[in-house]
């Protein structure tokens, strides 16, 4: 018999169904816990059966959303239940064993959703590295843009120019055109030499 | 049966040494790797901050400007990441622990100008 | 039928230093039902992850409970470990998992030896207490540290073992073994013993997996199942892992459950010490985990199985970390044995499922 971990996505509303139809199964459930995100909070129910531990995630439940309880099923999940709900704000429906929020003695409410200041400032911090970085990336990837824009543009200049030119020198007396388009020519030809230095 | 091994075991204990020892009057010597207590070879360190930015309860403070390094032994859980962290192996773990005291207090030490033979 | 009256017990109680608390409502003398209420210690581990980063956690990991230590240490290590993509040499493993039995054995011993006292079998107390504080002394020698070790790391561990100092280990293992399985004699075969055990607060196989109760009360029930024999780490290198079971799910098979477990333990750190290959004891881990990261582990601590789940922000501090502990798993299991007990009993129950609620709290 092998371990293996499994991740999957689980509807808010299925939270009780799915409990009940492990329970037919024969899953054994393993435990329940809360993620806090900025303004969500993420609950994972974890079930194990013949080495294959899955963990049913449900994700970015809003801050006053309430979940049913699945203690009439899995009795033992009240610990986990009463936690949520002291810890995160997370208030379970039909709790069968039921603290009212007296689980912990607590002396701020829904601790775990309040966002430390060290975090904040490791965040912050995180936040700026990444910016900047971005910026360093993206002054790249402009830079770089720009050479293959200057690239396709001066091509397309080019062409622009030399119907312009054509009209102009038709206009032109014939000698004085023959000089332009030769100038043209070998500044076109010089621009190509550049590019391939570049 | 079974409580007459109990009744030899015990029987036994009553005719050999004691297994523990009178505390103060004898003390247990450390082991050598035991984790006793953090010390600073002074003339060898750099201050260079690696043991205060890995230590875990925030009990070191390595300060350049003012030359001196300072651990509060009593906030300290002798986890040894320091003294692993610790370029110039100035920091080592003492076997003996921490010495008793009335008060909670810090450990200063002036740490001297290296000569900079090396570089 | 008497009228129904509750009596507190706990959370200071003779019986066990942890701070439980349960209101048992009695008729006469019968156990009718039971309302398990913890949350006495609460500390707010957890949240320290905002404030330690990952290779400073495992400190605080380790402090969650003095008795298993080693294991949330290890527990914590392995779950980063397995979101870090890390992989830890066999030496480290296998150190790893020679200081866990032994943290098994240490707790079992004083397990018994509280168990005993319970029974007012005060000599027995001592007798067990003697030879924990041998395996203690083990820990002293090889780790520097008598219960809190801080020898695991992200990556591997800390410290290694000598040979010719497993050998050693080895050595007063053989030493223990046999005054051991003499206390092992006496207190399975003792009639006080019995009478008081046998029989007391039994949970059928059922009944267990109904509750889902995990670690050596579960076993008793006959319930086989043990974390350590999916063969992880340096569990893998045994050539035969079974389960301890017992069928009768009773005080009395917990105990012997229990038991037998501690010699388990010492013929797993034989045969590994025996086995235990040369190398590196640990690997240079860098970085931060990804963003989203995460990993759910379970390891079995000496009262059960313990689940552990990490997730990763990007930064090197974690998003969350997360234990949950045997006891937590145990407690609706808990109710249920004592639901028909004779009040008297019910210290002999709670103490034989060996709850660590300050492991639950965290």
């Amino acid at each position: 018999m092998h371990l293996s971990t499994e991740f999957r996505i689980l509807a808010a509303s299925d939270v009780h169904a799915d409990a009940a139809a492990r329970k037919a199964e024969g899953w054994r459930y393993v435990q329940m816990l809360a993620v806090n995100n900025e303004d969500s909070v993420d609950v994972v129910y974890s079930y194990m059966k013949d080495g294959l531990l899955d963990n049913a995630v449900v994700e970015a439940l809003p801050r006053d959303a309430r979940l049913a309880s699945i203690t009439d099923v899995y009795l033992e999940a009240f610990v986990c239940e009463n936690e949520i709900h002291d810890l995160f704000g997370i208030p379970f429906d039909g709790l069968a064993i039921d603290f009212l929020g007296n689980f912990y003695r607590l002396s701020t409410e829904s601790p775990m959703t309040i966002i430390s200041p060290e975090k904040l400032a490791e965040q912050e911090k995180q936040r700026k590295l990444a910016e900047k970085k971005a910026k360093a990336e993206a002054a790249k990837t402009a830079k770089a843009a720009g050479e293959a824009a200057s690239a396709t543009d001066a091509k397309a200049d080019a062409a622009a120019l030399d119907a312009e030119m054509e009209a102009k020198l038709a206009a032109m007396p014939p000698e004085k055109a023959a000089k332009v388009r030769a100038a043209m020519e070998a500044k076109v030809k010089k621009q190509a030499e550049d590019g391939r230095d570049a | 049966m079974g409580s007459f091994h109990l009744a030899a075991m015990t029987l036994k204990s009553l005719f050999s040494k004691p297994e523990t020892l009178q505390y103060p009057a004898e003390v247990k010597a450390p082991y050598a790797g035991q984790k006793g207590h953090v010390v600073n070879h002074v003339e060898e360190c750099i201050l260079c901050g690696m043991c205060q930015r890995t230590c875990p309860c925030h009990c070191i403070q390595a300060s350049k400007p003012e030359r001196a390094w300072t651990i509060q032994p009593f906030m300290c859980v002798q986890c040894g990441s320091c003294v692993a962290a610790c370029p110039t192996h100035c920091l080592v773990m003492d076997p003996a622990p921490t010495a008793i005291a009335t008060a909670k207090h810090e450990v200063r030490q002036e740490v001297p100008e290296q000569e900079k033979a090396a570089s | 039928m008497g009228k129904a009256s509750v009596i507190p017990f706990g959370p200071q109680h003779p019986v066990l230093p942890e701070p439980l608390h349960l209101d048992l409502v009695v008729e006469d003398e019968t156990v009718v039902d039971v309302l398990p209420q913890i949350g006495f210690v609460h500390r707010g581990l957890e949240k320290l992850v905002e404030t330690r980063d990952y290779n400073q956690f495992i400190y605080v990991a380790e402090r969650i409970c003095g008795i298993c230590a080693m294991g949330h240490s290890l527990g914590y290590a392995e779950t980063v470990e397995a979101f870090m993509g890390v992989e830890v040499p066999a030496r480290a493993e296998y150190l790893r998992v020679i200081w866990h039995e032994l943290s098994r054995i240490h707790s079992h011993l004083l397990w018994l030896g509280l168990a005993a006292d319970a029974f007012g079998f005060e000599s027995m107390f001592m007798h067990c207490w003697r030879l924990r504080e041998r395996v203690l002394d083990i820990f002293e020698k090889t780790t520097g540290g008598r219960v809190i070790l801080s020898v695991v790391r992200v990556g591997g561990v800390n410290r290694d073992i000598e040979d010719s100092e497993l050998k050693a280990i080895c050595g007063v293992l053989d030493g223990i073994t046999d005054e051991y399985q003499q206390i092992m004699d006496t207190l399975l075969t003792d009639m006080s013993v019995k009478n008081r055990t046998v029989g007391v607060g039994a949970l059928t196989r059922e009944q267990a997996l109904e509750l889902s109760m995990v670690g050596p009360f579960a076993r008793a029930s006959e319930v086989a199942y043990d974390v350590r024999s999916f063969g992880r780490g340096a569990y893998g290198a045994l050539t035969d892992f079974q389960p301890i079971t017992d069928a009768q799910g009773d005080c009395y098979a917990r105990v012997k459950v229990r038991c037998e477990e501690v010699l388990q333990s010492i013929r797993i750190i034989k045969e590994l010490s025996a086995k235990i290959p040369a190398g590196d004891i640990s690997v240079k881990v860098k970085g931060s985990p990804e963003p989203g990261a995460r990993a759910a582990n379970v390891l079995e601590q000496p009262r059960g199985e313990c689940y552990y789940y990490a997730q990763g922000n990007g930064t090197k501090f974690l998003e969350r970390m997360r234990m949950r502990t045997p006891t937590s798993q145990n407690l609706a299991g808990m109710v249920e044995a004592l639901k028909g007990c004779d009040l008297a009993d019910v210290n002999m129950v709670i103490l034989t499922i060996d709850p660590c609620i300050s492991c639950t709290e965290r």
